[in-house]
């Protein structure tokens, strides 16, 4: 308990620094605007934006808030492309729009907006309170990791990613794999042997993690956006008058603290982000509390259920960032790639040797939380009124963004080409159905992953049963196997219980 | 059958990458149990029994892009491609004034708003990026002599 305490005070000297707190603001600002942007998610805008502000030369803890904020804002931004337009920006606002839209639609934009709003704060600061109690445990639990415990960590996080994202389980095998593989480029940093540089000088240190974010996600988003064009208009509904009101608030409390915990938890699991937390949290609620049969139709509880759970994931996936060095979700993967940038890693170590870090970014999170939700209830209409941006402006603007962001790095007009390549590759995958945050995710890991392999068969002389011999990796691949097996075997049981009901009527 | 394909050209590259793991990555001399080259074999071997799966069992999806839809995308990347071309002979702000310009003009603005879109994006992006936040963007071959005989002038 001390550690937390002196660590939040560490950490709220950190962010109550008038600049990191001037960062705060203005990342929770640009990331509501960039998440209220149709069908540009969290992950595009910090993929977008995060060259920009690496190249902005600040000290790594105020870049990391800076992004931090945007995240956070993104995910709250989100939802309002989500209630007003019924298109969600991405995955983890899906659920928002089944009972988001249906609210505004009947003309209580206003109050679903704001409740939303209210929801989604409690959820993060749920969140952020957990995570600063657990975070340091956690951490101190870790230290006492070995590499092949690491390796067994890693199977863990990629058995879980196989079988919670994505549609097929091979497929997003396959994408993590393939980010392994890209990873691989470059000098191997233990012999200094190159592997599958070709002799291109340009990616002897590898392929810089930037430009596979910014072409995965920005580049492949742009190219969605130009396929989607053609399709029609965006037509947005009014913001109006009404507003939440405590009865409603009254109505909603019970469905938002226990979405917040079920968010957590699923934020917790590597691999698993806002997507899964906020479906979890929608059909536990609708379990419990659908008893008239309105979820679908504009009830308050399957707003606020959804938009409680993923904010609240959104804190829990930093847990495992902050601590093991493992990304919860894309995003986070995003943010962990950011941490390397500046030579930080992160991991079990990091709160002892880098606390104004790991601390300022928890302490960012609380003052984030509540920034937001003091911007967005009274100027909702003004995020609202970016959704009026018509697409074909939208569209090379990202492009514009990117090109500036991979430009200012190095000024190496090679990278803009590989963006542009990446990007296509990014569209095809999109396209037939692969899920592109295991990719990222195998990108960021694949050098820990390796290394840590490597260390331990070093220390083993060559023993490959040194990754089974001791009861942590022993746990960790017992859970990896349980998270495949208890979706396929729910999914039969479900099956079955369909079939049996199917044959009684 | 999409996904056939896709799959098959991601095998002959992954194949590529095995036969480079498998005999051309060496190290001279090592200590370690493990040498440059084992992660790679073992991600290939995954990656290779992947694309197996797939190809046994394609997901069946309709790859729904017409010819419209393709001829756009192919005219939005070679634009890109062009704009990156582009970028540091013409410099930050006339590439993103024509990149701007035919791209938002392609997608269906009104050609003056289109060029009036370039334009803003395009100066308003230096002033922001360049005056304000003071990244590195190109001043471009064409501009920077002018640039240089402005200052001249001035000083």
């Amino acid at each position: 308990m001390d550690t937390v305490l002196s660590g939040l005070a560490t950490g709220f000297a950190v962010a109550l620094d008038p600049f990191n707190l001037m960062l705060v603001m203005v990342g929770c600002f640009v990331g509501t605007l960039i998440g209220a942007l149709p069908g540009l998610g969290p992950i595009n805008g910090v993929a977008i934006l995060l060259p920009i502000a690496y190249g902005l030369g600040f000290q790594p803890e105020s870049a990391l808030i800076l992004l931090a904020g945007i995240y956070y804002g993104a995910e709250y931004g989100g939802r309002i492309s989500s209630i007003l337009l019924n298109v969600p920006g991405d995955a983890g606002a899906v659920m928002t729009t089944l009972d988001g839209n249906p609210m505004a639609r009947a003309g209580q934009a206003g109050r679903a907006l704001s409740l939303s709003a209210v929801a989604s704060f409690a959820g993060g600061t749920f969140a952020v309170i957990l995570m600063s109690l657990f975070a340091p445990a956690l951490a101190g639990f870790a230290v006492t990791f070995g590499p092949a415990d690491y390796v067994a960590l890693m199977v863990f996080a990629f058995a879980s990613l196989a079988s919670l994202v994505g549609k097929s389980t091979v497929k997003t095998l396959l994408g993590a794999t393939i980010g392994l593989m890209l990873a691989t480029i470059g000098i191997d940093a233990n012999t200094g042997v190159p592997r599958y540089t070709f002799g291109l000088p340009d990616i002897l240190a590898g392929i810089d993690f930037l430009i596979v974010v910014v072409g995965l996600f920005g580049m492949a988003e742009l190219l969605t956006l130009v396929e989607h064009q053609a399709r029609g208009t965006l037509k947005s509904l009014p913001v109006d008058k009404s507003f939440v009101s405590m009865a409603d608030l009254a109505a909603t409390k019970w469905t938002i603290a226990r979405a917040s915990v079920i968010g957590f938890f699923i934020g917790i699991l590597p691999g698993t982000g806002a997507s899964v937390a906020s479906a979890v949290a929608y059909g536990t609620e609708k379990r419990i509390s659908d008893k008239d049969g309105t979820f679908g139709t504009g009830d308050p509880r399957g707003l606020a259920a959804p938009e409680a759970a993923n904010n609240a994931a959104a804190g829990g996936s930093m847990v495992p960032m902050l601590t093991l060095g493992i990304p919860g979700s894309g995003t986070t993967a995003i943010l962990l790639g950011a941490l390397l940038m500046f030579n930080i890693q992160p991991g079990p170590m990091m709160f002892a040797q880098r606390p104004e870090v790991a601390w300022g970014l928890v302490a960012s999170m609380y003052i984030g939380n509540v920034a937001l939700l003091v911007i967005n209830l009274p100027l909702v209409g003004l995020f609202a009124r970016m959704l009026t941006i018509p697409q074909h402006y939208l569209t090379p603007l990202i492009a514009i963004l990117a090109f500036i962001g991979i430009y200012t790095i190095v000024g190496n007009p090679h990278d803009l080409f590989m963006i542009t390549g990446l990007g296509v590759f990014g569209w095809f995958l999109r396209k037939l159905d692969f899920s592109l945050a295991p990719i990222v995710l195998g990108f960021v890991l694949g050098g820990l992953f390796e290394d840590n392999l490597r260390r331990a068969l070093s220390i083993s002389g060559g023993d490959w049963s040194i990754l089974v011999s001791n009861w942590k990796s022993l746990l960790l691949y017992a859970l990896a196997l349980l998270v495949v097996i208890l979706p396929i075997w729910l999914g039969r049981r479900a099956r079955a219980n369909a079939v049996r009901e199917a044959e009684t009527h | 059958m999409a996904n056939r394909i896709f799959a098959a050209v991601l095998l002959v590259v992954t194949l590529g990458y095995a036969v480079i793991a498998f005999t051309a990555i060496k190290a001279p001399f090592q200590y370690d149990p493990l040498g440059p080259e084992s992660w790679p074999r073992i991600l290939s071997i995954v990656a290779i029994l992947c694309l197996l799966v797939i190809l046994w069992k394609p997901d069946d999806e309709a790859f729904d892009v017409t010819r419209k839809v393709w001829f756009r995308l192919t005219a939005a990347v070679a634009m890109l491609f062009g704009y990156a071309e582009l970028y540091e002979p013409l410099g930050f702000i006339l590439s993103t004034i024509l990149f701007g310009t035919i791209l938002s003009a392609m997608l269906g603005a009104p050609l003056l708003r289109a060029l009036g879109f370039g334009v803003a994006a395009g100066v308003a992006g230096w002033l922001l990026c360049v005056t304000l936040m003071d990244l590195n963007l190109p001043e471009g071959e064409l501009i920077a002599p002018l640039f240089e005989t402005h200052q001249q002038g001035e000083s």
